[in-house]
């Protein structure tokens, strides 16, 4: 009797066929993107979302070409912070073209699409056991933005990650060894103990962790022009990759962010003056990753 | 998943997807060999796996949803959050549309092109990339969208 491996095709469901055309789609989609690099964490609430389009920015004013997928479906907010909450989707000749920021950062976030009064959800024929489904939905629609959308040619793609040291991985074996993460924490060795079992969980798979930044790290007080503590105890804990740089906490940034963030916001700050040197250390390790594969 | 015939050891061919109900799909498949045919009917979890990974059961319809490379919508059809999207539009999406008891907006006639450039749009966007567009063709006195009109929109967005 034949076995499932003897038999050609599915016998006509197609279901094979159609995520075979999708992979393809994507990977003709991202032929002309340099470099991927996902912002993750693990931990939630330690700024991954603003530090992404802070170093968009940074990278931005180099004079490269970059896009940021918000991937954290559940609590987009790259739309209000970039300001393309009303962004126009226009169809072009092949894919869908991306809504761009002001200083030309394409972005694609599902908070373009509902407003921040709703809740993402999905039409179910399982209604009510949503654990069961969720997570391969949420990743059938990741491929499908990433299949429709004009990413053309770019220096950088940024994914803004969800928060979960789970779901940093499974983005990773989503994303495939194409893909870089870059880990954000905060001072607290709680953050520091989530983002390391991120690490663990990346190095175990052979993904590339081009290393960590440290937000909050005090806060930047205009009054005084100086950097204060902001947590009560420094952490040490080493995590196993290099820091990329610390980001100290900046409150006129946060309103930036809530306001939908212009290009430049930074300049001449000192949370910006330490973006840019970040933004170089990625640079530079996207290139060592190139010279070594 | 595939399905063998056994005594004529060929595989089966599907013939049939029923619509869904109550979330089981009734789908048919027959032996090209002896004709014998069979029916898999599922469970609301067994569609749902499916329906997860944004793709149809079934031969290609080539419908104006569908195109090439691009998976069907889903076993059901249709968008899988469309209804939140079409219902729930943003406070600058109601704006545009002239609010609550705001005047009716001028109807503007899509082109075959540009309806099936449209049609390329994931089911998810297209709600919103139609009534952006049009707005866009009205502030500009058109009553007609043809694909110019997308690529005006395109350049004047900077895309």
């Amino acid at each position: 009797m034949k076995t499932y491996w003897d038999i050609i095709g599915d016998g006509g469901s197609r279901v094979l066929e159609q995520v075979t055309a999708q992979r393809a789609r994507i990977a003709d989609g991202l032929s002309g993107v340099r470099h991927l690099v996902a912002v993750g964490s693990g931990k939630g609430g330690v700024g991954k979302s603003t530090l992404t389009l802070q170093l968009a920015h940074a990278l931005r004013a180099r004079g490269l070409r970059i896009a940021i997928l918000d991937a954290d479906f559940n609590g987009p907010s790259q739309a209000r912070m970039a300001g393309v909450q009303g962004a126009l989707f226009v169809p072009g000749r092949d894919r869908v073209s991306l809504p761009r920021t002001a200083n030309g950062i394409g972005v694609f976030s599902i908070g373009s699409l509902i407003p921040e009064s709703a809740a993402l959800d999905f039409e179910s024929a399982a209604r009510g056991e949503s654990h069961t489904w969720r997570a391969t939905r949420e990743f059938a629609l990741l491929a499908e933005i990433l299949a429709s959308f004009e990413w053309g040619a770019l220096d950088l793609l940024l994914f803004d990650l969800p928060p979960g040291a789970e779901r940093t991985v499974q983005y990773a074996d989503f994303l495939g060894p194409r893909t870089s993460f870059l880990l954000v924490t905060i001072p607290s060795e709680v953050s520091r103990g989530v983002v390391a079992r991120s690490v663990a969980a990346l190095s175990k798979g052979s993904h590339r962790v081009l290393g960590y930044v440290e937000n909050m790290s005090g806060y930047y007080c205009r009054d005084c022009d100086a950097i204060k503590p902001l947590f009560a105890s420094a952490a040490s804990s080493d995590l196993g990759v290099p820091c990329l740089g610390t980001v100290p906490f900046d409150p006129q940034l946060a309103r930036d962010c809530d306001l939908g963030m212009p290009p430049g916001a930074l300049q001449g700050r000192p949370a910006g003056r330490v973006l840019n040197a970040i933004a170089q250390r990625l640079l530079d390790g996207l290139e060592s990753t190139e010279l070594h594969s | 998943m595939k399905f063998l015939c056994v005594p004529c050891d060929k595989p089966m061919t599907l013939q049939t997807v029923g619509p869904s109900d109550r979330g089981s799909l009734s789908v048919v498949y027959a032996c090209p060999e002896c004709g014998y045919e069979m029916a898999m009917l599922t469970n609301a979890y067994e569609t749902q796996v499916v329906q997860s990974l944004g793709v149809r059961i079934g031969p290609s319809t080539n419908d104006a949803g569908e195109f090439a490379g691009q998976p069907e919508a889903s076993t059901k059809g249709g968008c899988p959050f469309s209804a939140m999207v079409a219902t729930t539009p943003s406070a600058n999406e109601r704006e545009r549309v002239g609010g609550a008891g705001g005047a009716q907006p001028p109807t503007v006639r899509w082109t075959q092109e540009a309806e099936a450039r449209l049609a390329r749009v994931p089911e998810f966007v297209r709600p919103m990339a139609r009534t952006g567009i049009e707005r866009f063709a009205r502030e500009r006195g058109a009553s007609e969208i043809d694909e110019q009109m997308l690529d005006a929109a395109r350049e004047f967005f900077g895309m």
